[in-house]
């Protein structure tokens, strides 16, 4: 029986109205067909094409156009991004805001990049801050956070995540014996800062909507951190244990929020440090390929039950 | 031929949809739990991340368990071969043994079943019937051949869309083994697709509404970018990074005629997929028109053996946008924001989170492209560069 036949049978029973039966049978035959997130996927195509054939363009000519050509046109963008975005955007509010146009979000994307794009060039070109590209990410994850908040932004956000992060990196790159080591402590201590941040704004609903993001960048960085401990070669026992706790973190999170993509954390991330622990120096393939056929066998079965009890389809 | 029955995939379906209208709020949760109860199904699914980890799980399995068979034993490879044959064969019958028995459903562990069984049995052709004998191609096209097969059966038999697009990718190996000429593998190609497209087009007009509708349509619009993909001589290349890096693939290289007609082609195949997209109102369809629209304007240059300019990507981000602005606005003049049946607002749950999960990936992705590289301590370290520029541009300040 097709939606439609079932839609008749429910309005027939008197289990949904005419006027619902009517709109419900328009959405199953597509009357009206949105293309909502065509549109939207075409708007982000074009910023980031544009955006790409800016900073090519800047690159390739900044000497021919000359310095004034190329900070004004980059400042008229970034000032005429910043107009529209203040002066269209609604009242703030800590719950989650719709953007007051179809393309809001896109200009303030389209504004945070070429912030970036022009940052760049002034850096190049004049050296204001004699080559401490560092300070400028932090300037910028700042900034994105400020506007992520204000204006409601999962883009920005996301461009304010991956700015801290480039942050912190590039702070452990500029030392002359940077190790693995340290960018392991740098990588833990982002996950501490990120996941602590989110936490504090989602408890005091400030947007809290934006925790999911939070979690899952610091949830994903924070096992690859803790696996490379255990693929070290000196002190991975309490890399291992570290791990173990994550898993079991990740796991719990996951099943009592039903956010099954943490209970995946758990499982991959998981299997593949226990695996190294347990085979690491295990030079006969016969006995490595028995692990894997069976620890794999008790992972099917483990998430079987996990998927029978907790994991219905989203 | 399909594993599951019609009214269990259409149960399925209906539960899907009531489950994204109970979240829009166009039933009432007293409504959502009474039709629930209608919409049992007897199949076994779960979500996407349990579905993901299961399938990796059992291609663990699997794997471990047949290179285990083969360790210390040192056959042949024609042993080799005829055991992996055998292994195929038990695949597949443990992916139809898990459907008949435990009613699983898109359910991660019958899908890995039936990837190995394709792997085993083109790898079981190929070591059992081709290893020792010398080389010949119309033969050994065979592998390819019966892998494209299996993977159409596999999609009739099971659903998976994935499987469509393995029998597509073995039927573009198949011509290498038949002929030299690149412009008659390119026809063959385009050729085998189209008789796809045919025969889909006739079979889909049966489906509309029901729960075959989203599978055709999926398959409909891989037959039309794998169309392009054949026709558009700029794209359709293994060595494409290298090939642009270089320089755009010559027209010599072709037939002028052949070459030619390809570019007119590249040029009428968008039009003709995003009006066939609008018509039948088939979502995938019209992403892959607008795709193809895209490939098109950005192989134009090299087809014609024109210079690229920096500035290209600029023209295109407007134009993308330009049209985006456009379509929103004359679609919300509409009476209700609705005109010819299209409307720019967002009616399903579903796009909404498609639309987070997606602003918070590519916002995280795209800094790499944009946000400076770090610099070295070097003091004449000049930006850009831009060798590559046109017009003579050397890019340093």
């Amino acid at each position: 029986m097709t939606i439609l036949a079932r839609l008749d049978r429910w309005k027939e029973q008197g289990a949904i109205s005419a006027d619902q039966h009517t709109h419900l049978a328009g959405l199953s035959r597509r009357e009206p067909f949105s293309i909502f997130l065509e549109l939207n996927l075409l708007l982000y195509a074009g910023v980031v094409a544009f955006v790409v054939g800016l900073g090519w363009t800047v690159t390739t000519w900044s000497r021919q156009l000359g310095d004034i050509v190329v900070l004004t046109v980059l400042s008229g963008i970034l000032g005429a991004c910043s107009w529209y975005c203040f002066s269209r955007a609604p009242a703030w509010s800590p719950t989650e805001t719709p953007a007051s146009s179809p393309i809001f979000d896109y200009v303030l994307y389209l504004g945070s990049l070429v912030w970036c794009v022009e940052l760049a060039y002034l850096e190049n070109r004049f050296h204001v801050l004699s080559g401490q590209w560092d300070l400028y990410l932090l300037l910028s994850a700042g900034l994105f956070f400020f506007l992520a908040y204000r204006f409601d932004n999962r883009f920005v956000l996301s461009l304010a995540l991956s700015s801290l992060a480039g942050w912190f990196g590039l702070t452990i790159s500029r030392w002359p014996s940077h190790q693995d080591a340290e960018y392991r402590r740098y990588a833990l201590l982002y996950c501490l800062l990120v996941g602590v941040g989110g936490t504090v704004l989602e408890r005091r609903g400030l947007k809290p909507h934006f925790f999911g993001t939070y979690l899952n960048v610091v949830a994903n960085l924070l096992f690859w951190a803790v696996l490379s401990g255990v693929f070290d070669r000196q002190g991975y026992g309490l890399w291992f244990f570290a791990l173990l706790i994550a898993c079991g973190a990740s796991l719990a999170w996951g099943l009592t929020r039903r956010q099954f993509a943490f209970v995946a954390y758990a499982a991959v991330y998981g299997y593949v440090g226990a695996s190294w622990m347990l085979i690491r120096g295990v030079n006969d393939l016969t006995a490595v390929l028995s692990y894997f056929a069976i620890t794999a066998i008790v992972m099917l079965v483990v998430l079987i039950q996990i998927a029978r009890r907790f994991g219905r389809p989203e | 031929m399909r594993l599951y029955s019609a009214s269990s995939e259409e149960t399925l379906r209906a539960r899907q949809l009531l489950t994204d209208w109970a979240n829009e709020g166009f039933l009432t949760k007293e409504q959502y739990q009474r039709l629930e109860q209608e919409t049992v199904s007897e199949l076994r699914t779960t979500n996407i991340f349990l579905r993901l980890v299961l399938f990796f799980f059992t291609l663990v399995t699997v794997g471990a368990a047949v290179a285990l068979f083969f360790v210390g034993s040192g056959p042949s490879e024609q042993t080799i071969g005829v055991f992996l044959l055998i292994f195929a064969v038990v695949c597949y019958a443990a992916a139809e043994y898990s459907v008949f028995q435990a009613g699983l459903y898109r359910y991660g562990i019958e899908e890995a079943l039936v990837v190995c069984s394709v792997g085993f049995l083109c790898a079981g052709i190929q070591f059992a019937f081709f290893s020792d004998s010398p080389y010949s191609p119309k033969l050994e096209s065979l592998v390819p051949a019966v892998g494209a097969v299996l993977s159409l059966w596999i999609w009739r038999r099971f659903g998976l869309w994935y499987a469509f697009l393995a029998a597509m990718i073995f039927v573009a190996f198949l011509p290498g083994y038949w002929t030299s000429s690149h412009s008659a593998q390119h026809l063959i190609v385009a050729g085998f697709y189209a008789a796809g497209l045919v025969c889909v087009a006739a079979v889909r007009s049966r489906h509309r509404f029901d729960y075959l509708d989203d599978a055709y349509s999926l398959v409909e619009a891989f037959l039309w970018l794998g169309i392009y993909l054949a026709v558009n001589l700029q794209l359709s290349s293994f060595k494409l990074p290298t090939q642009w890096w270089s320089g755009p693939r010559a027209a010599s290289e072709f037939a002028r005629p052949f070459y030619w007609t390809t570019w007119v082609l590249i040029w009428c195949l968008p039009p003709i997929v995003l009006a066939r997209g609008v018509r039948k109102k088939d979502r995938f369809v019209i992403a892959v028109g607008a795709i193809v629209a895209v490939l098109t304007f950005v192989s134009n240059k090299p087809y014609l053996g024109w210079v690229r300019h920096t500035w290209d990507p600029i023209i295109l981000g407007i134009l993308l946008t330009g049209v985006a602005v456009f379509i929103r606005r004359w679609l919300d003049a509409g009476s209700s924001g609705i005109r010819h049946g299209f409307t720019a607002e967002r009616l399903s749950g579903k796009d909404k989170r498609w639309m987070d999960a997606g602003s918070a990936v590519f916002g995280l992705l795209t800094p790499q492209s944009m946000t400076p590289a770090p610099q070295t301590g070097t003091k004449h370290f000049r930006f850009g560069g831009g060798a590559s520029g046109g017009g003579g541009a050397t890019g340093d300040f």
